[in-house]
């Protein structure tokens, strides 16, 4: 049975379409990343599946009840907010207690969740403390340890790391992990931080202007980005990009002479464009690589990044540091065949016929 | 430059207002003291030193204490009432509904008006022989024959309290519903999926950003209201048979209708400072709650 189900949802402020027609069906235990820039709907579909918010048309299912119109205390999901949205005159033992205190659960059984709840997330020396009294790290713990003791079919999290810094964003995220490998709770987390989407979901929804792009395992994302938004969404540095012509052969790059070898399956003489992640890039002396005039060099600790040209077209490659490149040089660069990603340039779909 | 030469500067600088501000203020406070302690007389007699006789006589007499109690009553139910609707309306105007931002707009009317235009507005409406309360209230069939609201001991307070609730609660809705857009969204948002009620809602998520705010509006209004002179003195001259007396309305006529200036004085400085004991004390209770609320 599937812990949550969206059908067609779509959501209208006005005459402003925010969401058209969404479809998602999460097993239980699953982490689901909503992914995407700002503006693109994430939030407004977190808030219609807690209630918050009421779709202009579709349903919405948890477990096997249609929870449309039905009031966010009853849809037993629970929230975590980017501000984290501590009562501000309750101590934090109160505040964790309190959907159980909303709910007359009895004191003595609310004390006990709470005190599970304090020790999972190693705050119970600050139950006693007023959220002003506390970092952000440790308000968004007690965030995370009220939405635990109510024990929901559904977390929601809305960019719950967002406001803290990043070594702290690190550790929280590593936190999350393991307490969804724990709990093995069904989760719905919305960010716009790849890094967190590709290592906190079991799958990832890529959202933009109201619509999933893709709705894969985060894997498949990266490795089999099905449109050039997601392509470009996912990765850092972004995915290259170069113009180029299907060949019986293989592609022709513009601007460079000699083809290159590529099994693509697709009729010659056909405009593509050609993603190639700057990671899948390696040094090579082969034949039918790409002849590439680096430009500038960075080295970021790990990798040089090096920015450079290939036949007049950007591309940026990160190298091992000893591969020593430095801005001026000519190199060939190689990747294997399946790090190429071939687009329709008009609709942005993937054109590879993978597997 | 050394730092006692900006100092001395600065008191130059502020020399003129300063002279200003004793000539206009020091003075007459200096001299009300004096005369506080004197039996001195609106015109003719420049009165003789009599030490603390007048306030003696002013805290030992009935008239002080009933008219102290008068105007304690007037403060804490008008202050009270205008709390209560202030919130309310504030709370209603929060709402999303068609039309707010024009409600919002004409809420604010009654408190711009000038207290004696209010009063005034009042002073007619309560008219027993054509006052628009008479005209409705016989009209709809609730009042048998026109009465003189604010000749009747009974009936004139509650009148008066009517009227400075309407002029003054719109002051306490505009600072609630100012405090009421400082509650974060996200927080209401937790709260409807914790399962509070709307009850608890107030209580544990409103509440808290709603309490700075409401004591500043406590202070300025139970200030005010403790020297209430301007709608009284329109609106019933402190009568009938001194029924809406206040202590402002007392200074008045034992200055300047009985014309005994040093009683006189002596009643205001008592008022004063009875007014700077309540500001004193209400001032640490905000600074508590602005400490709290942090
Ligand atoms: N209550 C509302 N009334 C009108 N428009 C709204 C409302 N809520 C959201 N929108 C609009 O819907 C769109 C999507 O908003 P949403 O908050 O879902 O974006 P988001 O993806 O969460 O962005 P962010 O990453 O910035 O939080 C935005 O263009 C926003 O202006
Ligand atoms: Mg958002």
């Amino acid at each position: 049975m599937s812990a949550l189900t969206l059908e067609r949802i779509a959501k209208n402020y006005g005459e402003v379409e925010t969401l058209k027609g969404i479809d998602i069906a999460l097993e239980s235990g699953e982490f689901l990343v909503l992914l995407g820039s700002s503006g693109c709907g994430k939030s407004t579909l977190l808030n219609i599946i807690a209630g918050l918010a009421e779709p202009t048309s579709g349903d919405v299912r948890i477990g096997d009840r249609s929870v449309v119109g039905v009031h966010p205390k009853d849809r037993d999901v629970a929230m975590v907010f980017q501000s984290y949205a501590l009562y501000p005159n309750l101590t934090v033992a109160r505040n964790i207690g309190f959907g159980l205190e909303m709910r007359h659960v009895p004191a003595a059984e609310r004390e006990k969740a709470v005190r599970e709840a304090a020790a999972l997330l190693q705050i119970e020396n600050l139950l006693d403390r007023k959220p002003a009294q506390l970092s952000g790290g440790q308000r968004q713990r007690v965030a995370i340890g009220r939405a635990l003791v109510r024990r929901p079919k559904i977390f929601l999290f809305d960019e719950p790391l967002s406001n803290l810094d990043a070594k702290l964003r690190m550790e929280m995220r590593s936190e999350l992990k393991r307490l969804h490998q724990m709990l093995k709770t069904t989760v719905v987390y919305v960010t716009h931080d790849q890094i967190e989407a590709m290592t906190l979901a079991t799958r990832i929804a890529v959202m933009r202007n109201g619509v999933i792009e893709q709705l894969d395992r985060p894997e498949a994302i990266y490795n089999r980005p099905a449109t050039l938004y997601v392509a470009t969404f996912v990765g850092a540095p972004p995915m290259n990009l170069l113009s180029a012509t299907t060949t019986p052969e293989g592609l022709s790059i513009a601007g460079l002479e000699t083809p290159l070898a590529l099994r693509h399956g697709l009729e010659a003489g056909r405009p593509v464009t050609l993603g190639i992640r700057p990671e899948a890039l390696g040094l090579a002396a082969r034949e039918t690589a790409l002849a590439f005039h680096a430009e500038l060099a960075e080295l970021t600790g790990p990798e040089l990044v090096v920015t450079g040209t290939v036949g007049g077209q950007k591309l940026v490659a990160s190298l091992p540091p000893a591969s020593g490149v430095s801005p001026g040089d000519r190199a060939t660069l190689f990747a294997a065949p399946e790090a190429f990603h071939l687009f329709d340039p008009a609709t942005g779909l993937r054109l590879n016929r993978d597997r | 430059m050394s730092s006692t030469w900006l100092t001395t500067r600065a008191w130059l600088l502020m020399l003129p207002l300063l002279a200003v501000m004793i000539a206009v203020i020091g003075w007459p406070m200096a001299e009300t003291v004096r005369l506080s302690f004197t039996d001195a007389k609106l015109v003719g007699l420049t009165g003789h030193f009599v030490g603390l006789d007048n306030y003696a006589k002013i805290l030992s007499g009935s008239n002080f204490r009933g008219t102290l109690s008068t105007t304690a009553f007037f403060a804490i139910v008008s202050v009270g009432i205008e709390m209560v609707l202030g919130v309310l309306a504030a709370l209603l105007l929060n709402q999303q509904f068609y039309g707010r931002t024009l409600l919002r707009a004409l809420m604010i009317l009654p408190w711009a008006l000038p207290t004696i235009v209010n009063a005034t507005l009042w002073r007619l409406i309560y008219n027993p022989e054509y006052g628009a309360l008479n005209a409705a209230l016989t009209q709809l069939g609730l009042l048998g024959e026109y009465r003189s609201w604010l000749g009747e001991p009974g009936s004139a307070m509650a009148a008066l309290i009517l009227a400075d609730c309407w002029k003054n609660f719109p002051l306490v809705a505009l600072i609630a519903l100012a405090a009421l857009q400082s509650v974060p969204r996200d927080l209401i948002a937790a709260s409807l999926v914790d399962g509070a009620s709307a009850l608890n809602r107030f209580r544990f998520v409103i509440l808290p950003y709603l309490a700075g705010p409401l004591m500043v509006a406590l202070v300025l209004r139970t200030i005010e209201a403790f020297k209430v002179f301007d709608i009284i003195w329109v609106m019933t001259r402190g009568g009938p048979a001194n029924s809406t007396r206040t202590l402002s309305i007392l200074v008045y006529q034992e200055a300047f209708s009985f014309g005994r200036a040093g009683s006189g004085a002596s009643l205001a400085l008592i008022v004063t400072l009875m007014v700077t004991l309540l500001a004193l004390a209400y001032g640490a209770l905000v600074r508590k709650a602005a400490g709290s609320a942090a």
